[in-house]
């Protein structure tokens, strides 16, 4: 047996003393083989956006960078939505980070930049052109002032309202809801047979909790005080609490472990009526379901009542540099290098209108706009683009607060989605969830 | 007159060797000693001791998980994770997870092997096949089950409503109980086979003569298994049993993939307590706080594991 093994691996002619010859042959090279690799850098990018076309983008953009700078190498690794807080922890606390990291959620960018752990952006957006940005597009990240954070990489509108026009008029609906009743009884009209009103998230994750904020805000209410003082304990946010549970009827049964991939799908492959997603439902339904192409529209998320503003969550996905990062230089060459104007708009048309141009000079020019998608639904991506511009999230509730950079720390705590499936699922008592919801969150915000 | 003894040739003198030529060869075989379980005591010291002892260390202090700073804070932690409803409530579903899931592993694991030891066509194709969920990654195992547990898409829940078991899909994963019960199926799913392997290997080598005596005094297949099989299964099951509950009680992958803990806390095992109260919560303090006890409730698994071992050892 064992000599069968021996041939198998080492072949007829080759003996075990020639592999260990060459074992040992390969102990001696490798330093040489390594101090030949010794001139070469290789930066690694983390993005948790890392669907098909858009890592086509990534490659075609490492491939330029490269191109103009032949010693340095990138290497794209994919973190998650839900995963990254963790891999960013671990990251930091080895040592051993990337050295860009994209598509973050600006509060992230704010409580690591908090805690000492991000080299200030400065140099990269003075590459970059601050007068090619939206005006007020890095105000997010100036969180000490006069240094910059990190920067946009894009803009978002997370919350957007998804509408399936065919079922709407099928239901007699005539114009998309504006307020919560109006979207519940229309969830209520279009559910049949497989298709159910909306895929709301019920599950213990971020999307939830983000997605509770949302309703919060919708109610008119706040999680917050501008002077971050912690302010659930309202009518508001009852009010929140009561529509996620009254909207459960119209949510499929599995929605309890939903996050923003499942949400999608539900909507894209047609088993929900409506949506709430970014415009990356546009390039999905044109791949995974044509057939509804021509049915969909958006619209913001309706609020409590007519005379309470949308509240748009914007995650403004990010870039930043770990302060720990090795070749601090190259990397914030790649840094900017990302915002050049041909593979920045093959990354925004990876997915038109889930991540929107910061640069006001990339979103006038003809080869952003010209794109199949976008012409399509022109309309669409001006609602989206103009909630984005007037977007929020946490770690930047209004214009009136300060930057919260606990927001990341709260989101991961899944305190907000764990007030939703006790009121939801579990029928606890209301008083109960909000008093111990308010502790909790004045216990990370004191730690 | 004194007696005679008989006249004896004069031993040879041996040669005592000298202390220091012996301290010499000594002190060699010494060196070799050492040199010998060097490595192993080296790889021991850097993978198991310094990882416990960090631990420790880690958690009499308050610590930052990003940039690991923090105070020392004594045994704070201990205090406050044994006074907080959290870790008993996640120690409780931890054993119940185990027991359940084990209870499920050894029952399809003794039948899958009595059934594979029999002679029957494709019997080696049927064995390779048994021991696929336990070969396959558990991300891959869980992206399976995730699908077909799905109420839109799932197989699960298409096929009980067109049997007509139900009218509406079944929400298996993010409600109570359903979502312990699908976690503790694919568990006992995913790590059975370990059973199946160790079980049939036991199998073949009762004697056929044990068979063949009870036939003789009339015992039919029930009484064979009760009163032949089972008992020289014992010694197999027993260390099955505590090595699977030992790797039970520390699952962390498959049921943080299937439901995350949820829903709310009702499948948070300590495991994922530990990773969410470390990365998560960025308290890598009281993430080994809370990994130290688990590893206290683990060390008596252990004992019993030894314990059962050596007895076994002194027994052979």
């Amino acid at each position: 047996m064992t000599k069968i093994i021996h041939r198998t691996m080492f072949g007829s002619g080759a003996t075990r003393r020639a592999f260990v010859a060459g074992g040992g042959a390969a102990l001696v090279a490798a330093p040489f083989v390594h101090a030949n690799a010794q001139g070469q850098t290789t930066l690694r990018w983390w993005s948790p956006q890392a669907a098909p076309a858009q890592r086509e983008a990534y490659m075609f953009q490492i491939k330029t960078f490269e191109e103009a700078n032949p010693s340095i190498k990138i290497a794209f690794e994919a973190s998650s939505d839900e995963g990254y807080p963790a891999q960013m922890a671990a990251a930091f606390a080895s040592g051993q980070v990337p050295n860009v990291v994209t598509h973050l959620p600006s509060f992230a960018v704010s409580s690591y930049w908090q805690n000492g752990l991000l080299e200030p952006f400065n140099d990269v957006i003075n590459m970059i052109g601050p007068q090619n940005y939206f005006d007020g597009a890095n105000r997010i990240y100036e969180i000490t002032p006069g240094q910059f954070a990190g920067t946009g990489m894009g803009g978002s509108a997370a919350n957007m309202m998804w509408l399936r026009k065919d079922l709407m008029q099928e239901a007699g609906i005539a114009a998309a809801p504006r307020t919560w009743d109006e979207l519940r009884a229309a969830a209520q009209k279009m559910q049949k047979g497989t298709i159910f009103g909306a895929p709301l998230p019920y599950a213990r994750n971020s999307m939830t909790s983000l997605i509770f904020i949302c309703f919060v805000h919708g109610a008119g209410g706040q999680i917050f005080t501008p002077d971050l003082q912690v302010a659930v304990e309202s009518d508001q946010f009852k009010n929140a609490l009561e529509f996620y549970k009254a909207m459960r009827e119209v949510c499929p049964p599995g929605a309890t472990n939903y996050s923003w991939g499942d949400s999608l799908t539900a909507f894209v492959s047609g088993a929900t009526a409506t949506g709430i997603y970014t415009g990356r439902v546009l390039a999905n339904v044109q791949q995974q379901n044509p057939k509804i192409a021509d049915a969909i529209t958006c619209a913001p998320y309706p609020t409590a009542a007519a005379n309470i503003p949308h509240w748009t969550f914007n995650d403004f996905p990010s870039v930043m540099i770990p302060k720990a990062a090795k070749d601090m230089d190259a990397s914030k060459k790649f840094a900017a290098h990302l915002f050049r104007a041909d593979g920045y708009i093959r990354q925004l048309h990876a997915a038109p209108g889930h991540v929107l141009p910061v640069l006001k000079s990339v979103y006038e020019m003809p080869q952003y706009q010209e794109n199949a998608i976008i012409n399509k639904y022109r309309a669409e991506v001006q609602v989206m683009a103009q909630q984005s511009s007037a977007g929020h999230n946490l770690g930047w509730e209004s214009p009136k607060h300060k930057p919260n950079t606990k927001a990341g720390q709260i989101i991961a705590s899944h305190v907000f989605a764990e007030a939703v499936q006790r009121y939801v699922q579990n029928n606890e008592p209301m008083a109960a969830i909000i008093s111990d919801t308010a502790k909790r969150l004045d216990q990370i915000m004191k730690s | 007159m004194a007696p005679a003894y008989p006249k004896t040739r004069r031993r040879p003198e041996t040669k005592i060797p000298m202390p220091h030529a012996k301290s010499r060869l000594d002190q060699r075989y010494a060196l070799l000693g050492v040199a010998l379980v060097a490595p192993t005591v080296l790889v021991f010291l850097a993978v198991i001791v310094y990882p416990l002892i960090t631990a420790i260390y880690l958690s009499l202090f308050k610590i930052f998980t990003p940039t690991l700073q923090g105070g020392f804070v004594g045994l704070s932690n201990y205090t406050q994770l044994l006074a907080s409803g959290e870790f008993w409530k996640a120690l409780r579903v931890t054993l119940t997870w185990t027991v359940l899931t084990l209870a499920l592993q050894i029952i399809f694991g003794v039948l899958a092997a009595l059934m594979l030891h029999q002679n029957m066509v494709f019997r080696s194709l049927a064995r390779s096949l048994i021991l696929f969920p336990y070969f396959v990654s558990t991300v891959v195992a869980v992206l399976v089950w995730r699908w077909l547990f799905n109420d839109l898409y799932g197989i699960l829940n298409h096929a009980m409503i067109m049997s007509g078991l139900i009218s509406r899909p079944m929400d298996w994963l993010g409600s109570m109980p359903n979502a312990m019960v699908s976690i503790v199926l694919v568990g006992a799913w995913k790590y059975f086979p370990f059973v199946v392997i160790a079980v049939l290997a036991r199998l073949q080598s009762i004697p056929d003569a044990l068979y063949e005596a009870a036939k003789i005094d009339g015992a039919g297949p029930v009484a064979r298994f009760f009163d032949v099989t089972l008992p020289q299964l014992r010694d197999v099951l027993i260390v099955v049993v505590l090595l699977r509950a030992i790797w039970d009680f520390k699952e962390f992958d498959l049921i943080y993939l299937l439901t995350g803990g949820g829903p709310v806390t009702s499948t948070q095992t300590l495991p994922l307590m530990v990773y969410a109260e470390a990365f998560g919560q960025n308290s890598m303090g009281m993430a080994s706080a809370i990994a130290v006890t688990m590893m206290l409730v683990m060390l008596v698994f252990m004992t019993v594991y030894l314990w059962r071992s050596s007895s076994m050892e002194e027994r052979a």
